[in-house]
């Protein structure tokens, strides 16, 4: 089973910080004096690792607790997303990375395995009314879904004759071919058979696992000692037979039945799940406006700096100002945030999660915000610049007094659209495992494998953050509404 | 009103760069001299060796087509632009053209404002500040520039309005203002700064015809108060009309200066006869009394906006 595997991540960021060894103590001497094995998991893949609330579940988690407890420690879970998750265990953010990663030569290369703890091979669904497929010979001519950047893909794009879709997440491709948009899904089993008991009983998983695919945990290159005691762990998890408990428990009759049994009929809207979960949303949202306001706070006076850099005659300021702009607008907003993140600290800045997310926002907004003004400064007519000069004002007093109120006038309803968009745009920050209203959304939706449910939710939060935005942009627009009127 | 009714005696020449004939009156110095001034945009000369005075407390017109260089001149004068070639002395400041003598940022600056703290400019649409209420946009620039008191600067704003005819629509933003009611806020904006000289881009062509008449009391008033007015216009009826000495400008040049009855009746190049002549094919002769009367009659007047008697207070 291969998670997704961000493209940025693994190129640019494994390159960046391959060179950088941080640490002086080994790991394994950290986690003892600290008595805290710190965890990495991406908690949307249900059975393997959930959150809920600030709470851990799953098979996975189990483990991870169990392992901790055979080397002496307690184990510190932090939520990541699996873009940001192996930069933050290469520069020393996570002792270690449970999160149902596939065993491949490519990450042997930069990071190190411990022995594997379960082997999760590739499995096909169908709809219950159809049939005639049951090995991935029988897909030949067909139209299948996937999971995007796992091994499902990666296998069945090289096969002749399959037409391969690809979707964010498992939920999301069953939903399709429950719409039967396409013939079949190919995804790991253990997920597979966990979503379909979940709510998509109309589905059914036909013939038996055809690949294997060991998972392991994963370490940081240099944490070889640490990798020894952990291997030990487990091995000392599996004779104890905690492990075939654990097992049991996750993927075993009993597993299946309990499903099986509390699932009802999914519906398009679950009001008892929207009932159960809108508290675990609260955090998220508060998180969103927080990020939001305050890149929007630091982006406007930046901007607006940015944009009285660019609209001077001199190209010492005006130069440097649109050099600035093209860059920012050039470049994703993703790669910025990991940069921040990932990047910064082997050039000794650590700025926290949080910080950098509210960073990376404003850099990025101030950019947008600058064109917004530079725009407005220039819709303003020539001839007001010219009636303050000529009154004696200098030019700085005519653009504080005279141009920049007119212009903040003018440019509300674009700011108003440029405060949305940021307001949207803080969802990428979960790469470097802030828990956002988006994020919140992707792991409850697996969690409760009701992704018509959660994010009709997400999008009604975010609507809700929107409302008091819209209505200062009315409210400023009515108040100065005498003053433009003609 | 002396001024345009006895005549004084041609002084002739000044020196080599004064080109024509210019009426100088004793009693009043001169407060504008443009000498020889050229300017370019690339290969077009705008200005080309324009040569004029300009006496204190006259209200001088400069006349002439479209094209013909009277605007550039005119924000020459408040150093809106700048020229390349020629000297232009308004008061005690002095300005060379840019290819005579190059100016330091710090030197620039610093003749800018002198200028500008001596002449007032009206702009032909105005340009009112909009998000500025009447009474705001003749605060704004005592208050800015002056370092004016805000109280103190309303005070003198209210003045200024009141003498405009705008009491009571102090608060009244430019929008809520018609066009004859802009142009004078803009007038008062421009006396808040109490220039000596102040000069008027077209200040007939953005309003209504009948406002006209209103206009012309507005400047015979204004030169009333000592004031030094410039007016650029290309509307002879109104020239005539409100003039004490016209300046005939064509091919960015003045090509020919005098009074109203000079020029009017008697001129002396045929570029200015050519001109007045297809006036005359347009508007016969009914202009001339009616002029003389608005001209008789300015002193006493008592305008809808404003008496002469409020704008006479501050002499």
């Amino acid at each position: 089973m291969t998670r997704r595997n961000h493209r940025i991540s693994a190129t640019l960021l494994l390159l960046l910080l391959s060179p950088i060894s941080l640490v002086a103590q080994t790991a394994l001497q950290r986690v003892r004096q600290t008595g805290e094995l710190r965890v990495g998991t991406d908690a949307t893949y249900p059975p393997f690792e959930t959150a809920e609330g600030g709470q851990f579940t799953g098979f996975d988690i189990d483990l991870a607790n169990a392992v901790a407890r055979e080397l002496g420690v307690r184990a510190a879970f932090t939520n990541s997303g699996f873009d940001g998750i192996f930069p933050a265990l290469q520069n020393g953010t996570f002792d270690i990375v449970i999160s149902a990663v596939t065993i491949t030569p490519e990450r042997s290369a930069t990071m190190l395995f411990s022995d594997p703890y379960i082997n999760a091979g590739q499995l096909i669904a169908i709809h219950k009314e159809t049939g005639g497929i049951e090995k991935p010979e029988d897909l030949k001519g067909k139209h299948i879904g996937v999971q995007i950047n796992t091994t499902a893909q990666f296998d069945f794009e090289k096969r002749e004759g399959v037409e391969v879709t690809k979707y964010d997440s498992v939920a999301l491709a069953l939903t399709d071919l429950r719409n039967k948009r396409i013939d079949a899904v190919v995804s790991d089993a253990p997920v597979l058979r966990y979503m379909i008991l979940q709510s998509f009983q109309d589905l059914k998983p036909v013939g038996r696992q055809f690949t294997d695919e060991k998972l392991g945990i994963v370490l940081a290159r240099d944490s070889d000692e640490l990798r020894r005691a952990v291997n030990a762990a487990l091995w000392r998890v599996k004779d104890s037979g905690e492990y075939d408990r654990i097992h049991q428990k996750w993927f075993g009759e009993a597993a299946e039945q309990a499903a099986g049994s509390s699932a009802t009929q999914p519906k398009a809207f679950d009001l008892s799940i929207v009932q159960r979960t809108w508290r675990f949303f609260l955090t998220g949202i508060w998180l969103t406006a927080r990020l939001a306001f305050l890149s929007l706070l630091l982006g406007l006076p930046i901007g607006l700096l940015l944009a009285l850099a660019r609209v001077q005659s001199s190209r010492i300021l005006s130069a440097p100002a649109a050099v600035y702009v093209e860059v920012i607008r050039g470049t994703p907003l993703l790669v910025q945030i990991l940069f921040i993140y990932f990047v910064l600290p082997s050039f000794g800045i650590f700025i926290p999660a949080f910080w950098s997310g509210v960073l990376a926002l404003t850099l990025n907004s101030a950019a947008y915000i600058a064109e917004i003004f530079r725009a407005g400064i220039l819709s303003i007519d020539a001839g007001q610049m010219e009636a303050a000069r000529a009154l004696g004002m200098t030019h700085a007093q005519a653009m504080r007094r005279i141009i920049l109120p007119q212009t903040f006038r003018r440019v509300v309803p674009p700011l108003t659209n440029e405060a949305i968009a940021l307001l949207k745009d803080s969802s990428l920050v979960y790469v470097i495992g802030l828990s956002e209203l988006t994020r919140t959304g992707q792991e409850l939706a697996s969690r409760y494998a009701a992704p018509l449910t959660i994010w009709p939710m997400v999008a009604i939060f975010y609507l809700l953050l929107t409302f008091p935005l819209t209505r200062i942009a009315e409210y400023l627009e009515r108040r100065w509404r005498p003053i433009t009127r003609s | 009103m002396l001024r345009r009714t006895k005549s004084y005696p041609s002084l002739g020449l000044e020196d080599r760069f004064i080109i024509f004939e210019v009426k100088v009156y004793r009693e009043r110095r001169r407060v504008i001299e443009v000498t020889d001034i050229v300017k370019r945009y690339g290969s077009n000369t705008v200005l080309n060796h324009a040569t004029f005075q300009i006496n204190e407390g006259q209200l001088t017109t400069i006349l002439g087509p479209s094209g013909c260089g009277k605007t550039t001149m005119l924000r020459c004068m408040n150093r809106l632009e700048k020229f390349d070639r020629g000297r232009l002395k308004i008061g005690g400041v002095e300005v060379l053209g840019t290819e005579d003598r190059r100016l330091t940022a710090a030197e620039e600056k610093e003749l800018t404002r002198q200028l500008r703290s001596r002449v007032g400019i009206i702009f032909q649409n105005f340009n009112l500040f909009p998000h500025l209420t009447a009474l705001d946009n003749c605060t704004e620039s005592p208050m800015t520039v002056k370092g004016m008191q805000r109280a103190k600067a309303e005070e003198v704003a209210r003045q200024y309005l009141q003498k405009v005819g705008l009491g009571g629509k102090e608060d009244h933003y430019p929008a809520q203002l018609s066009g004859g009611q802009q142009q004078r806020v803009a007038i008062a904006r421009a006396l808040a700064m109490e220039p000596e000289v102040i000069l008027f881009d077209e200040p007939t062509s953005a309003l209504d015809p009948q406002l006209i008449q209103s206009v012309a009391r507005m400047l015979r008033a204004l030169d009333d108060l000592g004031k030094t007015l410039v007016v650029v216009s290309h509307d002879m009826n109104f020239a005539r009309r409100i003039s004490d000495q016209v300046i005939y400008f064509e091919g960015g040049h003045a090509v020919e200066s005098g009074t109203v009855e000079e020029l009017f009746s008697n001129p002396q190049k045929p570029e200015t006869r050519a001109f007045m002549q297809s006036f005359h094919d347009d508007e016969p002769a009914v202009i001339d009394e009616e002029s003389a009367t608005d001209k008789a009659e300015s002193g006493k007047l008592e305008t809808d906006l404003g008496t002469r008697g409020q704008l006479g207070q501050e002499e």
